[in-house]
C-alpha cells in the first residue's frame, strides 16, 4: 500500500496548501507519521476491503478555503470545494469558528487545545493534521454553561475528499454540548474531534454520521479530561460504505467521569470498525462504555474495546458493556473487550451478548396480536434504546430513531 | 346461533417429540370462569402455550375453536386479534421497549384504531391505578428489571386493556404475597364486572386453590399426566386444598 506514495509525492501532495492552521514543515511531518504509523490491524482486508492509504488526495483536489466565519453566536457557513461546514452557536459567551481563523485570531488559545490530545500521533490523526484546514473550534471559557447545543455540521461534496477536523477547548467549570452531524456524498471523509476538557468542565459530544452509502469515513476523536471534569462522547455510525470510528478519554486526573456511548448498523454490505479505549492513567475516575451494534444482510463489524487502568490508578472503575444483535444469517459482528488494569483496588466490568432476537421475546409479543415482522422491528429498535437515552435533544434522538426504522424496512 | 366458547377437543401436544398432552376436552364459555388444576408437570402449561401458537409445542392431534373460528390454524398474533389472551407464568423482558408504547401497539393490533391516543394514555392511567401501579411504570422497559409481582401486575394491566374474549392465565398467583394477589384479582374482578370484560371467558391456571378464593370458578378441573382426569365445582378446589392431588390420582387410577 505504501508504493503508492513514495515520499517524494508528500511535498508535492501539500504544495500550495497553505491554510494557515500548521506550516508546511508541521503538515509534511504530520504525513509522514501517518505511513510510519503501523495501522494496529493485522488483517485489514477483512474489515477494511478499501485500501484507504490508497485514497488519500492528490493536492489539486484541497481547495483553500474561500472565506472566513466571524466569531460570536449565530449561524455561519464556509464552503469549499471538497465540502462545507456549517456552525450553530446559540451562546454569546461561547465561542465557535473555524480553524483557520481561530489559528489566526486567537493562537494562543487554540494553540492550547489543537493537537494536545496527542491526536496527531495516531495514523489517521496525523492524516487529518497534515490537510487540517476545514474545520471548527469551540471555546468555552471558564464556568460558562452552554447547555444548548453547538452543532456543528459537515456536507461532503460528492467525490471529493475532506479532512473535517474539531477541537473544543472546556475552561474550568464550562458546560457544553456539542453535535457533529456529517453527510453528503465525499467518496473520503477522514476526520478528527479532540476534545480538551480543564478540571470541573462537563462536554457532552455526540456525533451522526449520516454520509452516502458509497462513501468511506475514517474518525479519530480523542478526549483529555483534567480533575473532576465529566466527558462523554455519543456516536452514531450509519452511513457511509466503511466507518472506522476510534474514540478515546484519556483519564489525566481524578474524579473524571468518562461516558463513551457508541452505536452503529451496517446494512447491506457496509463494514463499521469501532474502537474505544478508555486510559485510566490516575485513580479515582469512573468509566463507562456501552456500545450497541446491530447488523443486517452482510453487514459487519468489529468492536474493540480497550480498558486500560494503570498501577497508579488505584480506586479506578470501569465498565464496558457491549450488545450485538445478528438479524441476518450472514451479518458478521466482532466483539473483542481487551482489559489491561495493572492496578489492585480497582472495579472493572465487561458484559457482552452477541446473537439473534430471543425467539421468546418475539412470542411474547406475538401473543399480544402483535405481527411477527413488527415485533422484530421493535425489538431491534428497542435494542439501541439504551444507547439513544445518551444522545442530546429529543430531536436528535427521534432522527435516529427514524433512521434505525429506515435501516429496518 | 353462531357457536360461542373456547373449545378444546381431542388436544394432544407434543414437546421436543414427547408427548404431554394426551387428550384435552375443555369448553370454556362466554363469561365463565374455569380453573385448571394439577400437579407440577402434569402438562398444564403445555396447555396455555399449544393454544396461543407456542412454535416448539407441537399439536399433534385434535381442535381448538374460539367463537367457531379454528385457532389452530392461525399464527401466535392472529389468535391474539381473534381475541385470545395468554398471561404468561414468565414474561419476556425486552429492554428498550416502554411499557405505554408497547401496550399502545398490542391495543392497536387487536383492536385497530378504536381508542385516540390520549384516551388510551386516559385509560392506561386508570387500568394501571386500579392495580397499584405507579405511572412511571408506562416509561420502565418492558419486564426489564422487574419484580415477580411486578410482572405479574403487568400481565394483568395487559389483560385489562386489551380485554379479551377469553384469557388464560397460567400460574398468575405463583410467586405473589398476599397485597399482589389481592389487586391482581381485584383487578379480574374488575374487568368481569366492566363493560368490555362482562362476556370474556377465563380459564385460570393454578396449582394452589388460594387465587380460587378471591376469583370464584365456575368449573375446577383437575389434570393429571396430560389429561382431565376429574371436574367439579368450587368445592373440588377445597377437596384439593384439603387432600392434595395424590388422593385424586388415586382415586382416578382406581376409577380406571
Amino acid at each position: 500500500m505504501l508504493k503508492a506514495f513514495p515520499a517524494s509525492d508528500l511535498h508535492e501532495r501539500l504544495a500550495g496548501f497553505d491554510a494557515g492552521v500548521l506550516a508546511p514543515q508541521e503538515r509534511t511531518r504530520a504525513l509522514e507519521r501517518f505511513f510510519t504509523v503501523p495501522s494496529g490491524r493485522a488483517h485489514p482486508g477483512r474489515y477494511w476491503r478499501v485500501d484507504i492509504e490508497g485514497i488519500v488526495p492528490q493536492a489539486s483536489t484541497i481547495a483553500a478555503a474561500d472565506g472566513r466565519m466571524t466569531i460570536g453566536p449565530g449561524r455561519e457557513q464556509l464552503a469549499t470545494p471538497a465540502g462545507t461546514m456549517t456552525i450553530d452557536n446559540p451562546h454569546p459567551r461561547a465561542l465557535a469558528c473555524d480553524i483557520v481563523t481561530a489559528a489566526g485570531v486567537h493562537g494562543p488559545l487554540f494553540a492550547r487545545a489543537f493537537g494536545a490530545t496527542g491526536i496527531g500521533a495516531t495514523k489517521f490523526g496525523a492524516l487529518t493534521t497534515a490537510f487540517a484546514q476545514l474545520g471548527a473550534f469551540v471555546y468555552l471559557p471558564a464556568d460558562v454553561a452552554a447547555d444548548a447545543p453547538i452543532t456543528i455540521s459537515y456536507v461532503a461534496a460528492p467525490g471529493q475528499t475532506l479532512f473535517p477536523y474539531t477541537v473544543v477547548l472546556a475552561e474550568r467549570g464550562a458546560r457544553a454540548t456539542v453535535i457533529e452531524r456529517f453527510s453528503g456524498g465525499g467518496s473520503f471523509v477522514c476526520g478528527v474531534d479532540e476534545i480538551v476538557a480543564e478540571p470541573g468542565a462537563d462536554v457532552t459530544f455526540a456525533t451522526y454520521q449520516d454520509l452516502s452509502p458509497d462513501a468511506r469515513f475514517v474518525a479519530t476523536r480523542a478526549a483529555k479530561a483534567e480533575r473532576d471534569v465529566t466527558v462523554a462522547w455519543v456516536c452514531a455510525e450509519l452511513g457511509s460504505a466503511l466507518a472506522v470510528t476510534d474514540v478515546s478519554v484519556a483519564i489525566a486526573g481524578p474524579g473524571v467521569a468518562a461516558h463513551v456511548t457508541a452505536l452503529f448498523f451496517p446494512r447491506d454490505s457496509q463494514h463499521v470498525d469501532a474502537i474505544t479505549t478508555i486510559d485510566h492513567a490516575v485513580g479515582d475516575s469512573t468509566s463507562e462504555t456501552l456500545v450497541k451494534s446491530a447488523a443486517v444482510d452482510r453487514g459487519q463489524a468489529r468492536f474493540l474495546g480497550n480498558i486500560r487502568i494503570a498501577a497508579k490508578a488505584q480506586g479506578s472503575d470501569a465498565n464496558l458493556r457491549d450488545d450485538a444483535l445478528l438479524l441476518s444469517a450472514r451479518a458478521h459482528i466482532d466483539s473483542v473487550p481487551a482489559l489491561e488494569i495493572a492496578a489492585n483496588d480497582v472495579k472493572a466490568y465487561h458484559g457482552a451478548t452477541v446473537g439473534a432476537i430471543d425467539a421468546e421475546q418475539i412470542f411474547y409479543m406475538e401473543s399480544r396480536g402483535i405481527a411477527r415482522d413488527a415485533a422484530e422491528r421493535m425489538i431491534a429498535l428497542g435494542f439501541f434504546e439504551p444507547a439513544i437515552a445518551h444522545f442530546p435533544t429529543g430531536a436528535l434522538r427521534d432522527e435516529l430513531r427514524a433512521a434505525l426504522a429506515a435501516k429496518l424496512a | 346461533m353462531s357457536e360461542t366458547g373456547l373449545r378444546i377437543a381431542d388436544l394432544h401436544c407434543s414437546v421436543a417429540g414427547k408427548a404431554i398432552l394426551k387428550g384435552i376436552d375443555l369448553t370454556v364459555e362466554p363469561g365463565k370462569v374455569h380453573a385448571l388444576m394439577g400437579p407440577n408437570g402434569s402438562g398444564k402449561s403445555t396447555l396455555a402455550f399449544s393454544l396461543t401458537g407456542h412454535p416448539q409445542y407441537d399439536v399433534t392431534r385434535g381442535s381448538v375453536r374460539l367463537d367457531g373460528t379454528d385457532l389452530l390454524e392461525l399464527a401466535p398474533d392472529k389468535r391474539a386479534r381473534a381475541g385470545l389472551f395468554l398471561s404468561f407464568q414468565y414474561p419476556a423482558a425486552i429492554p428498550g421497549i416502554k411499557v405505554a408504547n408497547f401496550l399502545h401497539a398490542a391495543r392497536q393490533a387487536v383492536r385497530p384504531g378504536d381508542l385516540a391516543p390520549a384516551k388510551f394514555r386516559a385509560l392506561l392511567l386508570e387500568k394501571m391505578e386500579a392495580l397499584g401501579m405507579d405511572p412511571s411504570f408506562m416509561g420502565r422497559y418492558l419486564n426489564d428489571g422487574f419484580s415477580g409481582g411486578e410482572k405479574k401486575r403487568l400481565e394483568m394491566l395487559q389483560l385489562a386493556v386489551l380485554a379479551p374474549k377469553y384469557a388464560v392465565l397460567d400460574e398468575t398467583d405463583s410467586g405473589l404475597d398476599v397485597d399482589a394477589l389481592q389487586d391482581v384479582c381485584d383487578s379480574l374482578n374488575a374487568l368481569r364486572a366492566s363493560e368490555e370484560g362482562r362476556s370474556a371467558g377465563f380459564l385460570i391456571i393454578t396449582h394452589y386453590p388460594r387465587i380460587l378464593q378471591y376469583v370464584v370458578p365456575d368449573v375446577v378441573h383437575v389434570m393429571i399426566d396430560g389429561r382431565i382426569v376429574m371436574a367439579g365445582g368450587h368445592d373440588l378446589a377445597d377437596r384439593i386444598e384439603r387432600e392434595g392431588y395424590d388422593a385424586i390420582r388415586e382415586e382416578t387410577r382406581a376409577l380406571a
